[in-house]
Protein backbone atom coordinates (compact mmCIF):
# COMPACT_ATOMS: atom_id res chain seq x y z
CA UNK A 1 0.00 0.00 0.00
CA UNK A 2 1.29 3.28 -1.22
CA UNK A 3 1.59 5.73 1.65
CA UNK A 4 -1.06 8.70 1.35
CA UNK A 5 -0.40 12.39 1.82
CA UNK A 6 -2.60 15.06 1.27
CA UNK A 7 -0.97 16.82 -1.67
CA UNK A 8 -1.42 20.74 -1.39
CA UNK A 9 0.08 23.43 -4.39
CA UNK A 10 1.42 26.40 -2.85
CA UNK A 11 1.76 29.43 -5.70
CA UNK A 12 4.08 32.25 -4.26
CA UNK A 13 6.89 33.66 -6.21
CA UNK A 14 10.47 34.03 -4.50
CA UNK A 15 11.88 36.23 -7.00
CA UNK A 16 10.95 38.60 -8.97
CA UNK A 17 9.11 41.80 -8.27
CA UNK A 18 6.92 41.06 -5.46
CA UNK A 19 9.16 37.83 -4.38
CA UNK A 20 9.96 39.47 -0.87
CA UNK A 21 6.08 39.30 0.49
CA UNK A 22 5.05 36.25 -1.25
CA UNK A 23 7.71 34.56 0.39
CA UNK A 24 6.65 35.10 3.46
CA UNK A 25 3.40 34.13 2.39
CA UNK A 26 5.09 31.19 1.27
CA UNK A 27 7.11 30.17 4.43
CA UNK A 28 4.08 31.03 6.21
CA UNK A 29 1.99 28.40 4.61
CA UNK A 30 5.27 25.49 4.90
CA UNK A 31 5.24 26.49 9.05
CA UNK A 32 1.63 26.02 8.73
CA UNK A 33 2.30 22.43 7.15
CA UNK A 34 4.78 21.29 9.23
CA UNK A 35 2.98 22.25 12.87
CA UNK A 36 -0.17 20.38 11.40
CA UNK A 37 2.37 17.10 10.76
CA UNK A 38 4.21 17.34 13.32
CA UNK A 39 0.35 17.07 15.02
CA UNK A 40 0.10 13.74 13.33
CA UNK A 41 -0.94 15.37 9.73
CA UNK A 42 -4.68 14.90 8.83
CA UNK A 43 -6.73 11.49 9.45
CA UNK A 44 -2.92 9.44 9.70
CA UNK A 45 -1.79 11.24 6.83
CA UNK A 46 0.65 14.30 6.68
CA UNK A 47 0.11 17.56 4.03
CA UNK A 48 2.50 17.44 1.35
CA UNK A 49 3.61 20.95 -0.43
CA UNK A 50 4.32 21.11 -3.82
CA UNK A 51 6.29 24.23 -4.26
CA UNK A 52 6.19 26.05 -7.59
CA UNK A 53 8.03 29.77 -8.27
CA UNK A 54 6.01 32.00 -11.02
CA UNK A 55 8.46 34.66 -10.75
CA UNK A 56 6.16 37.29 -10.45
CA UNK A 57 5.30 36.78 -13.79
CA UNK A 58 1.31 36.94 -14.20
CA UNK A 59 1.14 34.47 -17.21
CA UNK A 60 3.28 32.06 -15.26
CA UNK A 61 0.31 31.85 -12.41
CA UNK A 62 -2.47 30.80 -14.91
CA UNK A 63 0.26 27.96 -16.01
CA UNK A 64 1.60 26.75 -13.03
CA UNK A 65 -1.75 26.32 -11.47
CA UNK A 66 -2.54 24.57 -14.50
CA UNK A 67 0.07 22.19 -13.82
CA UNK A 68 -0.64 21.57 -10.39
CA UNK A 69 -4.51 21.04 -10.93
CA UNK A 70 -3.45 18.33 -14.30
CA UNK A 71 -0.20 16.82 -14.06
CA UNK A 72 0.06 16.93 -10.36
CA UNK A 73 -3.41 16.48 -9.53
CA UNK A 74 -3.77 18.68 -6.87
CA UNK A 75 -7.32 19.83 -6.06
CA UNK A 76 -6.00 22.66 -3.65
CA UNK A 77 -3.85 25.73 -4.43
CA UNK A 78 -2.91 28.26 -2.00
CA UNK A 79 -1.41 31.29 -3.49
CA UNK A 80 -1.22 34.79 -5.53
CA UNK A 81 -0.28 37.91 -4.59
CA UNK A 82 -1.38 40.68 -7.81
CA UNK A 83 -5.14 40.72 -8.68
CA UNK A 84 -3.41 40.25 -11.91
CA UNK A 85 -2.20 36.63 -11.26
CA UNK A 86 -5.16 36.17 -9.37
CA UNK A 87 -7.40 36.66 -12.56
CA UNK A 88 -5.31 34.47 -14.21
CA UNK A 89 -5.21 31.88 -12.00
CA UNK A 90 -9.24 31.70 -11.30
CA UNK A 91 -10.67 30.48 -14.25
CA UNK A 92 -7.86 27.72 -14.80
CA UNK A 93 -9.05 26.82 -10.85
CA UNK A 94 -12.85 27.74 -11.66
CA UNK A 95 -12.30 25.27 -15.18
CA UNK A 96 -10.27 22.30 -13.23
CA UNK A 97 -12.62 22.26 -10.81
CA UNK A 98 -10.18 23.10 -7.98
CA UNK A 99 -10.18 25.70 -4.80
CA UNK A 100 -8.10 28.56 -4.65
CA UNK A 101 -6.51 30.13 -1.67
CA UNK A 102 -5.83 33.70 -1.56
CA UNK A 103 -4.13 35.00 1.08
CA UNK A 104 -3.76 38.85 -0.28
CA UNK A 105 -5.40 41.92 0.81
CA UNK A 106 -7.09 43.47 -2.62
CA UNK A 107 -9.54 45.53 -4.14
CA UNK A 108 -12.53 43.68 -4.33
CA UNK A 109 -15.32 42.67 -6.83
CA UNK A 110 -14.89 39.67 -7.41
CA UNK A 111 -16.40 36.44 -6.06
CA UNK A 112 -15.61 32.61 -7.36
CA UNK A 113 -17.27 29.38 -5.99
CA UNK A 114 -13.86 28.23 -6.61
CA UNK A 115 -11.85 31.23 -4.09
CA UNK A 116 -11.59 31.83 -0.59
CA UNK A 117 -10.45 35.21 0.16
CA UNK A 118 -8.50 35.77 3.36
CA UNK A 119 -7.05 38.65 2.94
CA UNK A 120 -8.49 42.08 3.73
CA UNK A 121 -11.08 43.96 1.10
CA UNK A 122 -11.39 47.63 1.20
CA UNK A 123 -13.83 48.04 3.64
CA UNK A 124 -11.41 46.53 6.28
CA UNK A 125 -8.60 48.22 5.71
CA UNK A 126 -8.82 52.06 3.47
CA UNK A 127 -12.33 53.06 5.43
CA UNK A 128 -10.36 52.78 8.64
CA UNK A 129 -6.94 54.02 7.03
CA UNK A 130 -8.96 56.86 5.82
CA UNK A 131 -10.28 57.79 9.33
CA UNK A 132 -7.05 57.86 10.92
CA UNK A 133 -5.15 59.91 8.32
CA UNK A 134 -7.55 62.23 8.10
CA UNK A 135 -7.87 62.72 12.18
CA UNK A 136 -4.46 62.40 12.60
CA UNK A 137 -2.19 64.22 9.66
CA UNK A 138 -4.54 66.21 7.62
CA UNK A 139 -7.00 65.84 4.45
CA UNK A 140 -4.70 67.03 1.52
CA UNK A 141 -3.72 63.87 0.10
CA UNK A 142 -1.52 62.80 -2.86
CA UNK A 143 -1.40 58.92 -4.72
CA UNK A 144 1.15 57.59 -5.81
CA UNK A 145 1.08 54.00 -6.95
CA UNK A 146 1.74 50.87 -9.53
CA UNK A 147 0.36 50.93 -12.94
CA UNK A 148 -2.23 48.19 -12.42
CA UNK A 149 -5.82 47.29 -11.16
CA UNK A 150 -5.47 46.92 -7.61
CA UNK A 151 -3.76 50.74 -7.70
CA UNK A 152 -6.60 52.44 -9.71
CA UNK A 153 -9.37 50.80 -7.74
CA UNK A 154 -7.70 51.35 -4.71
CA UNK A 155 -7.42 55.06 -4.87
CA UNK A 156 -10.91 55.90 -6.34
CA UNK A 157 -12.05 54.47 -3.08
CA UNK A 158 -9.62 56.66 -0.94
CA UNK A 159 -10.56 59.46 -2.99
CA UNK A 160 -14.16 58.55 -2.16
CA UNK A 161 -13.16 58.83 1.45
CA UNK A 162 -10.72 62.03 1.47
CA UNK A 163 -13.39 63.86 -0.25
CA UNK A 164 -15.69 62.52 2.14
CA UNK A 165 -14.09 63.63 5.18
CA UNK A 166 -13.62 67.16 3.21
CA UNK A 167 -10.30 66.90 1.82
CA UNK A 168 -8.61 67.16 -1.65
CA UNK A 169 -6.84 64.69 -3.80
CA UNK A 170 -4.09 66.89 -5.41
CA UNK A 171 -2.45 64.50 -7.39
CA UNK A 172 -2.47 60.45 -8.35
CA UNK A 173 1.08 59.42 -10.33
CA UNK A 174 1.34 56.09 -11.48
CA UNK A 175 4.83 54.33 -12.11
CA UNK A 176 5.66 50.87 -14.14
CA UNK A 177 5.29 47.63 -11.63
CA UNK A 178 9.39 47.30 -11.68
CA UNK A 179 9.91 50.98 -11.13
CA UNK A 180 13.22 52.20 -11.13
CA UNK A 181 14.70 55.62 -9.54
CA UNK A 182 14.13 57.91 -12.08
CA UNK A 183 10.56 56.46 -12.37
CA UNK A 184 9.89 58.35 -9.24
CA UNK A 185 11.18 61.67 -10.34
CA UNK A 186 8.11 62.94 -11.37
CA UNK A 187 5.79 61.83 -8.40
CA UNK A 188 8.42 63.45 -5.77
CA UNK A 189 8.64 67.07 -7.75
CA UNK A 190 4.58 66.61 -7.40
CA UNK A 191 5.03 66.47 -4.03
CA UNK A 192 7.75 69.04 -3.42
CA UNK A 193 5.36 71.62 -5.36
CA UNK A 194 1.76 70.69 -3.70
CA UNK A 195 3.20 69.82 -0.26
CA UNK A 196 0.20 67.32 0.91
CA UNK A 197 -0.66 66.24 4.11
CA UNK A 198 -0.50 62.61 3.03
CA UNK A 199 1.51 60.19 0.48
CA UNK A 200 -1.16 57.65 -0.48
CA UNK A 201 1.19 54.95 -1.94
CA UNK A 202 -0.10 51.73 -3.76
CA UNK A 203 3.35 51.66 -5.49
CA UNK A 204 4.08 47.27 -5.03
CA UNK A 205 6.59 45.03 -4.01
CA UNK A 206 10.65 45.66 -4.57
CA UNK A 207 10.01 49.27 -6.17
CA UNK A 208 8.27 50.33 -2.41
CA UNK A 209 11.73 50.38 -0.71
CA UNK A 210 12.78 52.44 -3.79
CA UNK A 211 9.62 54.87 -3.52
CA UNK A 212 10.23 55.47 0.34
CA UNK A 213 14.28 55.64 -0.01
CA UNK A 214 13.63 58.54 -2.31
CA UNK A 215 11.14 59.98 -0.55
CA UNK A 216 13.22 60.34 2.67
CA UNK A 217 16.39 61.25 0.93
CA UNK A 218 14.35 64.32 -0.94
CA UNK A 219 12.58 65.09 1.55
CA UNK A 220 14.61 64.59 5.19
CA UNK A 221 12.41 63.69 8.50
CA UNK A 222 10.68 66.72 8.30
CA UNK A 223 7.70 64.90 5.75
CA UNK A 224 4.51 63.91 5.38
CA UNK A 225 4.11 60.59 6.04
CA UNK A 226 3.63 57.97 3.03
CA UNK A 227 0.35 56.18 4.07
CA UNK A 228 -0.21 52.48 2.26
CA UNK A 229 -2.23 49.37 2.40
CA UNK A 230 0.52 47.25 1.09
CA UNK A 231 3.94 48.55 2.58
CA UNK A 232 4.68 45.52 5.13
CA UNK A 233 7.42 44.11 7.27
CA UNK A 234 8.26 42.61 3.98
CA UNK A 235 8.49 45.53 1.92
CA UNK A 236 10.22 47.69 4.93
CA UNK A 237 12.94 44.98 5.58
CA UNK A 238 14.65 46.64 2.50
CA UNK A 239 14.67 49.56 3.87
CA UNK A 240 16.84 51.76 6.17
CA UNK A 241 15.51 53.19 9.79
CA UNK A 242 15.53 56.41 8.91
CA UNK A 243 13.48 55.77 6.02
CA UNK A 244 10.80 53.80 7.05
CA UNK A 245 10.28 55.53 10.07
CA UNK A 246 7.26 57.51 10.73
CA UNK A 247 5.44 55.94 8.10
CA UNK A 248 1.77 54.49 8.13
CA UNK A 249 0.02 51.09 7.24
CA UNK A 250 -3.31 49.47 7.56
CA UNK A 251 -3.83 45.79 7.70
CA UNK A 252 -5.70 42.79 10.08
CA UNK A 253 -1.92 41.62 11.85
CA UNK A 254 0.81 43.14 11.83
CA UNK A 255 4.57 41.55 13.60
CA UNK A 256 4.11 43.25 17.40
CA UNK A 257 0.34 42.48 17.83
CA UNK A 258 1.48 41.32 21.34
CA UNK A 259 -1.48 38.55 21.58
CA UNK A 260 -0.63 35.60 22.41
CA UNK A 261 -1.46 33.85 19.50
CA UNK A 262 0.14 36.47 17.59
CA UNK A 263 3.48 36.34 19.65
CA UNK A 264 3.16 32.19 19.26
CA UNK A 265 3.20 32.84 15.40
CA UNK A 266 5.67 35.10 15.59
CA UNK A 267 7.88 33.53 17.48
CA UNK A 268 8.17 30.03 15.53
CA UNK A 269 7.81 32.02 11.86
CA UNK A 270 11.27 33.82 13.50
CA UNK A 271 12.68 30.06 14.98
CA UNK A 272 12.16 28.46 11.42
CA UNK A 273 13.29 31.15 9.22
CA UNK A 274 15.71 33.41 11.15
CA UNK A 275 15.28 36.60 13.67
CA UNK A 276 15.18 38.73 11.09
CA UNK A 277 12.71 37.24 8.76
CA UNK A 278 9.84 39.37 8.23
CA UNK A 279 6.03 38.44 8.66
CA UNK A 280 3.57 40.23 7.06
CA UNK A 281 -0.05 40.25 7.30
CA UNK A 282 -0.22 38.23 3.78
CA UNK A 283 1.98 35.32 6.12
CA UNK A 284 -0.77 35.29 8.65
CA UNK A 285 -3.31 34.74 6.41
CA UNK A 286 -1.65 32.33 4.31
CA UNK A 287 -0.68 30.82 7.83
CA UNK A 288 -4.56 30.58 9.40
CA UNK A 289 -5.98 29.70 5.67
CA UNK A 290 -3.74 26.39 6.23
CA UNK A 291 -4.61 25.32 9.19
CA UNK A 292 -8.21 26.16 8.57
CA UNK A 293 -8.09 23.82 5.35
CA UNK A 294 -6.37 21.03 8.09
CA UNK A 295 -9.52 21.39 10.00
CA UNK A 296 -11.89 21.28 7.21
CA UNK A 297 -10.07 18.27 5.74
CA UNK A 298 -10.39 16.39 9.10
CA UNK A 299 -14.33 17.07 9.00
CA UNK A 300 -14.64 15.69 5.36
CA UNK A 301 -11.92 13.31 5.21
CA UNK A 302 -11.49 14.54 1.43
CA UNK A 303 -10.36 17.24 -0.42
CA UNK A 304 -13.09 17.72 -2.62
CA UNK A 305 -13.57 21.29 -3.29
CA UNK A 306 -17.46 20.87 -2.92
CA UNK A 307 -17.49 19.03 0.18
CA UNK A 308 -14.31 21.42 1.65
CA UNK A 309 -16.43 24.30 0.44
CA UNK A 310 -19.49 23.49 2.50
CA UNK A 311 -17.02 22.60 5.64
CA UNK A 312 -15.06 26.13 5.43
CA UNK A 313 -18.41 28.26 5.01
CA UNK A 314 -19.28 30.25 8.33
CA UNK A 315 -15.71 27.98 9.51
CA UNK A 316 -14.25 29.92 12.39
CA UNK A 317 -11.34 29.56 13.55
CA UNK A 318 -8.05 31.72 16.27
CA UNK A 319 -6.01 33.09 14.20
CA UNK A 320 -2.88 35.02 15.13
CA UNK A 321 -4.96 38.15 14.50
CA UNK A 322 -7.97 36.62 16.31
CA UNK A 323 -10.63 34.83 15.43
CA UNK A 324 -11.90 35.20 11.99
CA UNK A 325 -14.27 33.70 10.13
CA UNK A 326 -14.99 32.44 6.28
CA UNK A 327 -18.34 34.53 5.33
CA UNK A 328 -20.72 32.28 3.67
CA UNK A 329 -22.26 34.37 1.47
CA UNK A 330 -19.00 35.77 -0.40
CA UNK A 331 -16.68 33.71 0.39
CA UNK A 332 -14.29 36.44 2.34
CA UNK A 333 -13.44 36.63 6.06
CA UNK A 334 -14.06 38.40 8.78
CA UNK A 335 -11.09 40.12 9.52
CA UNK A 336 -9.85 42.45 12.40
CA UNK A 337 -8.49 45.79 10.93
CA UNK A 338 -5.64 47.55 12.89
CA UNK A 339 -3.45 50.95 11.41
CA UNK A 340 0.28 51.03 12.39
CA UNK A 341 2.91 53.29 12.15
CA UNK A 342 6.87 52.38 11.92
CA UNK A 343 9.03 52.98 14.73
CA UNK A 344 12.87 53.85 14.48
CA UNK A 345 13.62 50.26 14.65
CA UNK A 346 11.52 49.60 11.51
CA UNK A 347 8.97 47.97 14.41
CA UNK A 348 4.93 48.58 13.06
CA UNK A 349 3.96 50.37 16.19
CA UNK A 350 -0.52 49.88 16.32
CA UNK A 351 -1.53 53.45 16.63
CA UNK A 352 -4.91 52.38 16.51
CA UNK A 353 -6.76 48.94 17.12
CA UNK A 354 -10.06 49.67 16.72
CA UNK A 355 -10.95 45.89 18.68
CA UNK A 356 -13.39 45.13 15.92
CA UNK A 357 -13.89 42.11 13.55
CA UNK A 358 -15.27 43.50 10.57
CA UNK A 359 -17.62 41.20 7.71
CA UNK A 360 -16.57 42.11 4.19
CA UNK A 361 -18.24 43.80 1.80
CA UNK A 362 -16.07 43.03 -1.56
CA UNK A 363 -18.80 44.80 -3.38
CA UNK A 364 -18.77 48.17 -1.63
CA UNK A 365 -19.16 50.91 -4.30
CA UNK A 366 -19.44 53.69 -1.76
CA UNK A 367 -17.50 52.90 1.45
CA UNK A 368 -18.87 55.35 3.92
CA UNK A 369 -16.95 56.82 6.63
CA UNK A 370 -20.13 57.48 8.68
CA UNK A 371 -19.88 53.84 9.16
CA UNK A 372 -17.00 54.14 11.78
CA UNK A 373 -18.40 56.88 13.32
CA UNK A 374 -19.40 54.61 16.20
CA UNK A 375 -15.97 54.56 17.21
CA UNK A 376 -14.13 57.89 18.36
CA UNK A 377 -10.43 57.69 17.54
CA UNK A 378 -9.38 58.49 21.00
CA UNK A 379 -6.82 58.79 22.89
CA UNK A 380 -4.64 60.06 19.78
CA UNK A 381 -0.84 59.52 19.15
CA UNK A 382 1.19 62.86 18.99
CA UNK B 1 -24.28 59.98 -14.89
CA UNK B 2 -22.41 56.81 -15.22
CA UNK B 3 -20.94 56.97 -11.83
CA UNK B 4 -24.30 57.51 -10.15
CA UNK B 5 -25.30 54.21 -11.17
CA UNK B 6 -22.66 52.83 -9.51
CA UNK B 7 -23.03 54.62 -6.45
CA UNK B 8 -26.95 53.74 -6.84
CA UNK B 9 -26.49 49.96 -6.68
CA UNK B 10 -27.38 49.03 -3.54
CA UNK B 11 -30.73 51.08 -3.98
CA UNK B 12 -31.27 48.82 -6.94
CA UNK B 13 -34.58 46.55 -6.32
CA UNK B 14 -34.23 43.35 -8.60
CA UNK B 15 -36.87 41.20 -9.37
CA UNK B 16 -35.99 37.63 -10.67
CA UNK B 17 -38.70 35.37 -12.32
CA UNK B 18 -36.97 32.58 -12.57
CA UNK B 19 -37.50 28.29 -11.23
CA UNK B 20 -35.80 28.21 -7.19
CA UNK B 21 -33.49 25.56 -9.14
CA UNK B 22 -29.60 25.46 -8.82
CA UNK B 23 -29.45 28.02 -11.34
CA UNK B 24 -32.01 30.57 -9.80
CA UNK B 25 -30.60 30.26 -6.64
CA UNK B 26 -26.54 30.72 -8.25
CA UNK B 27 -28.58 33.99 -9.45
CA UNK B 28 -30.09 35.20 -6.49
CA UNK B 29 -27.41 34.25 -4.36
CA UNK B 30 -24.99 36.63 -6.26
CA UNK B 31 -27.43 39.46 -6.18
CA UNK B 32 -27.35 39.41 -2.63
CA UNK B 33 -23.72 39.00 -2.85
CA UNK B 34 -23.63 42.28 -5.08
CA UNK B 35 -25.77 43.77 -2.27
CA UNK B 36 -29.04 44.40 -4.13
CA UNK B 37 -32.33 44.21 -3.12
CA UNK B 38 -33.60 40.99 -4.26
CA UNK B 39 -37.61 39.28 -5.13
CA UNK B 40 -37.59 36.48 -5.80
CA UNK B 41 -40.65 35.06 -7.93
CA UNK B 42 -42.18 31.96 -9.03
CA UNK B 43 -44.65 30.71 -11.35
CA UNK B 44 -44.36 33.56 -13.41
CA UNK B 45 -46.62 36.41 -11.93
CA UNK B 46 -49.57 38.07 -14.22
CA UNK B 47 -47.27 41.36 -13.81
CA UNK B 48 -43.80 42.20 -12.46
CA UNK B 49 -43.70 44.26 -9.36
CA UNK B 50 -44.10 47.58 -9.67
CA UNK B 51 -41.38 48.37 -6.99
CA UNK B 52 -38.91 46.62 -9.16
CA UNK B 53 -36.09 48.73 -11.14
CA UNK B 54 -34.42 45.52 -12.99
CA UNK B 55 -36.49 42.35 -13.33
CA UNK B 56 -34.52 39.09 -14.22
CA UNK B 57 -36.48 36.81 -16.42
CA UNK B 58 -35.88 33.31 -17.40
CA UNK B 59 -36.71 33.08 -20.91
CA UNK B 60 -38.46 30.12 -20.87
CA UNK B 61 -40.05 28.57 -24.11
CA UNK B 62 -42.33 26.23 -21.91
CA UNK B 63 -43.63 29.43 -20.35
CA UNK B 64 -44.21 31.50 -23.68
CA UNK B 65 -48.07 32.10 -23.07
CA UNK B 66 -47.29 33.10 -19.45
CA UNK B 67 -43.76 35.01 -20.46
CA UNK B 68 -46.22 36.77 -23.14
CA UNK B 69 -48.93 37.55 -20.62
CA UNK B 70 -46.55 39.21 -18.21
CA UNK B 71 -44.77 41.36 -20.83
CA UNK B 72 -48.13 42.52 -22.60
CA UNK B 73 -48.67 44.86 -18.90
CA UNK B 74 -45.02 45.75 -19.14
CA UNK B 75 -45.01 48.88 -20.11
CA UNK B 76 -41.94 51.60 -21.00
CA UNK B 77 -41.67 53.17 -17.27
CA UNK B 78 -41.60 49.73 -15.83
CA UNK B 79 -38.41 47.72 -14.68
CA UNK B 80 -35.90 47.24 -17.09
CA UNK B 81 -35.94 43.55 -18.23
CA UNK B 82 -32.74 41.11 -18.24
CA UNK B 83 -33.40 38.10 -20.05
CA UNK B 84 -32.01 35.00 -18.74
CA UNK B 85 -31.26 33.05 -21.60
CA UNK B 86 -30.43 29.17 -21.85
CA UNK B 87 -30.88 28.73 -25.57
CA UNK B 88 -29.60 30.90 -28.57
CA UNK B 89 -32.26 29.15 -31.00
CA UNK B 90 -34.56 31.82 -33.13
CA UNK B 91 -38.22 30.49 -30.88
CA UNK B 92 -35.86 32.00 -27.86
CA UNK B 93 -34.42 34.75 -29.56
CA UNK B 94 -37.82 35.86 -30.71
CA UNK B 95 -39.20 35.48 -27.11
CA UNK B 96 -35.74 37.88 -26.01
CA UNK B 97 -37.02 40.69 -28.77
CA UNK B 98 -40.67 40.65 -27.28
CA UNK B 99 -39.24 41.05 -23.48
CA UNK B 100 -37.93 44.68 -24.64
CA UNK B 101 -34.77 43.40 -22.68
CA UNK B 102 -31.86 45.85 -22.17
CA UNK B 103 -29.24 43.23 -21.28
CA UNK B 104 -28.92 39.26 -21.31
CA UNK B 105 -27.24 36.66 -19.51
CA UNK B 106 -26.75 33.31 -20.14
CA UNK B 107 -27.00 29.99 -18.48
CA UNK B 108 -25.44 28.41 -16.23
CA UNK B 109 -25.33 31.64 -14.33
CA UNK B 110 -21.72 32.70 -13.72
CA UNK B 111 -20.66 35.44 -11.10
CA UNK B 112 -18.32 37.11 -13.05
CA UNK B 113 -20.03 39.59 -15.61
CA UNK B 114 -23.34 39.75 -13.97
CA UNK B 115 -22.68 43.09 -12.47
CA UNK B 116 -21.61 44.30 -15.32
CA UNK B 117 -25.08 42.90 -17.09
CA UNK B 118 -27.02 45.22 -14.53
CA UNK B 119 -25.39 48.23 -14.56
CA UNK B 120 -25.49 49.11 -18.34
CA UNK B 121 -29.34 47.41 -18.69
CA UNK B 122 -29.67 50.06 -15.72
CA UNK B 123 -27.57 52.77 -17.51
CA UNK B 124 -29.86 51.97 -21.28
CA UNK B 125 -32.88 52.24 -19.24
CA UNK B 126 -32.04 55.49 -17.44
CA UNK B 127 -30.88 56.84 -20.78
CA UNK B 128 -33.91 55.93 -22.91
CA UNK B 129 -35.78 57.44 -20.21
CA UNK B 130 -34.13 60.79 -20.66
CA UNK B 131 -34.85 60.27 -24.22
CA UNK B 132 -38.33 59.62 -23.88
CA UNK B 133 -38.89 62.27 -21.68
CA UNK B 134 -36.98 64.59 -23.83
CA UNK B 135 -38.98 63.95 -26.80
CA UNK B 136 -42.25 64.22 -25.04
CA UNK B 137 -41.06 67.84 -23.82
CA UNK B 138 -40.24 68.86 -27.41
CA UNK B 139 -43.34 67.50 -28.97
CA UNK B 140 -45.16 69.54 -26.73
CA UNK B 141 -43.40 72.11 -27.60
CA UNK B 142 -43.36 71.64 -31.32
CA UNK B 143 -47.44 71.32 -30.66
CA UNK B 144 -47.12 74.62 -28.70
CA UNK B 145 -45.45 76.62 -31.79
CA UNK B 146 -48.14 75.86 -33.74
CA UNK B 147 -50.45 77.12 -31.90
CA UNK B 148 -48.83 79.77 -31.41
CA UNK B 149 -48.49 80.11 -35.08
CA UNK B 150 -52.46 79.68 -35.83
CA UNK B 151 -52.98 82.34 -32.82
CA UNK B 152 -50.92 85.20 -34.66
CA UNK B 153 -52.72 84.08 -37.75
CA UNK B 154 -56.36 84.65 -36.54
CA UNK B 155 -55.38 87.78 -35.08
CA UNK B 156 -53.28 88.78 -38.78
CA UNK B 157 -56.62 87.90 -40.23
CA UNK B 158 -58.91 89.67 -37.63
CA UNK B 159 -57.21 92.59 -36.38
CA UNK B 160 -54.89 93.64 -39.14
CA UNK B 161 -51.91 92.88 -37.21
CA UNK B 162 -48.38 92.34 -39.16
CA UNK B 163 -46.21 89.51 -37.72
CA UNK B 164 -44.14 91.28 -35.64
CA UNK B 165 -47.31 92.91 -33.67
CA UNK B 166 -49.14 89.90 -33.38
CA UNK B 167 -46.20 88.28 -31.76
CA UNK B 168 -45.75 91.44 -29.59
CA UNK B 169 -49.42 90.99 -28.45
CA UNK B 170 -48.82 87.30 -27.33
CA UNK B 171 -46.28 87.67 -25.67
CA UNK B 172 -47.04 90.77 -23.75
CA UNK B 173 -50.70 89.34 -22.85
CA UNK B 174 -48.91 86.05 -21.51
CA UNK B 175 -46.47 88.58 -19.72
CA UNK B 176 -49.56 90.22 -17.85
CA UNK B 177 -51.52 87.29 -17.37
CA UNK B 178 -48.47 85.64 -15.62
CA UNK B 179 -48.88 82.43 -18.44
CA UNK B 180 -47.16 81.00 -21.15
CA UNK B 181 -47.70 82.12 -25.05
CA UNK B 182 -49.15 78.93 -25.58
CA UNK B 183 -51.80 79.26 -23.10
CA UNK B 184 -52.70 82.44 -24.32
CA UNK B 185 -52.23 81.30 -27.68
CA UNK B 186 -54.63 78.48 -26.69
CA UNK B 187 -57.09 81.30 -25.61
CA UNK B 188 -56.79 82.95 -29.08
CA UNK B 189 -57.79 80.06 -30.55
CA UNK B 190 -60.67 78.59 -28.47
CA UNK B 191 -61.89 82.28 -28.37
CA UNK B 192 -61.67 82.53 -32.81
CA UNK B 193 -63.12 78.94 -33.07
CA UNK B 194 -65.95 80.58 -30.61
CA UNK B 195 -67.00 83.58 -32.75
CA UNK B 196 -66.95 82.10 -36.08
CA UNK B 197 -69.15 78.99 -34.95
CA UNK B 198 -71.84 81.57 -33.70
CA UNK B 199 -71.09 84.00 -36.74
CA UNK B 200 -71.79 81.18 -38.96
CA UNK B 201 -74.95 79.92 -36.71
CA UNK B 202 -76.42 83.81 -37.51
Amino acid sequence: MTKHSWRVGLLFSQTGATGAVERTALQASLLAIEEINSAGGVLGSPLEAVVTDPQSVPANYGVQAERLLNTERIKLIFGCYMSSTRKLTIPVVEALRGLLFYPTLYEGFEYSPNCIYTGACPNQNSIQLARYLLHVHGNRFLMVGSNYVYPYETNRIMSDLVVQGGGKVLDEIYVPLNAESRDFTRALRQIDKLKPDVVFSTVVGAATALFYERYHDTFGSERAPIASLTTSEAEVADMRPEVAEGHVTAAPFFETLGTPAARKFVGSYKERFGPDAPVSACAEAAYFQMHLVARALRRTGTDDPDMLLRELREAEFDAPQGRVKIDAQNNHAYLWPRVARVDARKKFQIVWNPGVRVKPDPYCVVQSLDDWSADPLTPLPA
Amino acid sequence: MSDSVLRDLRELRVQVIHPPDDEGKNLVDHLKRIGCNVDAAWPIPDAASEHADILMLAIDFHARDAIRRLLRGHGENAAAVIAVVDYENPSTLQLVLESRALAVTEKPIRPFGLLTTIILARTLWLERRRTRRQIEKLEAKLAGQHKIQRAKAILIQSQGMNEDDAHTTIRKQAMAKRTSMEDIASAIITANELLTTKFSRA
